[in-house]
């Protein structure tokens, strides 16, 4: 009984490891009705492109506060550069969405929908 | 992102693989360690360290890197341990520095050592007469091991032909106040002897001793930690540091 437990703490150990470091790719995922990030930027790219400012004005909030509960799970799996990263385009897309900026909008919603995919990856 | 957090759960990660492969790595003490070995553990080290500090990446690629060469370092050790000729090539072997009493420049020069190098590593082991060496070896962990010329090899009970009785080795009674009654069992003793023993020392319980070992002679030591010695001497050349 020892001996296997000598072997499989060591294994486990590690294997609990491995899933600690991989832990961002799989806790990105929604896990509720308001941390559905991917979702939340198809939304603003919609009212975006449909020029309906206060439509993208509220979903970036849901945006902002989704990120907020994801960016805690996904930390210690994940890249600092690549959280920063979103975390900049979302600051940037608030300022887009105040001036009305369409394009600029659009480009920070693509940009941070990559390092959204980057993420845990 | 809470780096701090983040670099105490990477830490903790860091910490018990390094732990883990060390393990399985083997015992090797740092006094046998190769030049390789050496080099082998910094690097190791270096990139635990860098999985814990470096949020710039994640800690997956570090881990990958230290699994890669913990299992080469394992690869190599297999190799070696199978396979004498690579053993030799991996881990070298032991070279004759002085043969004879006369010490071999050419492969002094070879192996980069200097006349004063080996002078130092004689130093090291109390001889500082050239003329007591009769072989020398420098091993591959860079240590020297000496043969001395018998006329300098001290005497022994053999030479005089005095008997001697094995002493064996001291096995733990008490440790730190606690009767270890299976040491007790295998030196076919019982805590009545024991108590009757401790008594001659002035000691009324078990949790009074500190320390005491039977060897297979039947010789007792014993430690209290009472010590009764009332000033400690201070070996230090000046005061402080309190």
């Amino acid at each position: 009984m020892r001996r296997i437990l000598i072997i499989a703490i060591p294994v486990i150990t590690l294997v609990l490891f491995v899933l600690i470091m991989h832990s961002g790719n799989f806790l990105k995922r929604p896990m509720g009705k308001d941390d559905d990030i991917p979702g939340t930027i198809d939304g603003i790219i919609e009212a975006v492109r449909n020029d309906s400012w206060d439509e993208a004005d509220s979903r970036l909030q849901g945006l902002e506060s989704a990120w907020k509960k994801v960016l805690f799970r996904v930390q210690f799996g994940s890249e600092r550069d690549e959280i920063n990263q979103l975390t900049k385009n979302i600051a940037r897309l608030k300022g887009a969405v105040t001036a009305k900026d369409k394009s600029g909008a659009l480009m920070e919603l693509n940009e941070a929908y990559m390092h959204w995919d980057e993420l845990g990856n | 992102m809470n780096e701090g957090l983040v670099v105490v759960v990477r830490a903790i990660i860091s910490f018990f693989t390094l732990l883990i492969f060390a393990k399985i790595l083997g015992k090797e003490q740092i006094s046998q360690l190769t030049f390789f070995d050496y080099i082998l553990g910094i690097t190791i080290g270096s990139i635990a360290s860098e999985a814990t500090v470096d949020l710039s990446s994640r800690a997956w690629p570090h881990f990958v890197g230290l699994l890669s060469w913990a299992v080469l370092a394992y690869l190599m050790q297999y190799i070696s341990l199978k396979w004498r000729y690579a053993a030799k090539i991996i881990e070298g072997e032991p070279v004759i520095v002085i043969m004879n009493g006369k010490i071999m420049d050419n492969i002094l020069r070879q192996m980069k050592f200097r006349a004063s190098d080996i002078l130092e590593l004689l130093r090291n082991q109390g001889i500082f007469d050239m003329n007591e060496v009769d072989y020398a070896i420098l091993e591959p962990n860079g240590s020297l091991s000496v043969l001395k010329k018998p006329e300098y090899l001290p005497l022994t009970r053999k030479d005089m032909n005095i008997k001697a009785k094995p002493t064996g080795i001291s096995t733990e009674l008490v440790y730190d106040g606690k009767l270890i009654e299976q040491n007790l069992q295998q030196m076919n003793k019982d805590k009545r002897w024991l108590m009757n023993q401790l008594k001659k020392y002035g000691i009324r319980d078990v949790s009074e001793a500190f320390l005491v070992t039977l060897n297979d002679a039947g010789s007792l030591y014993v430690d209290k930690y009472n010590d009764e010695i009332k000033k400690v001497k201070d070996i230090g050349d000046y005061k402080g540091p309190y």
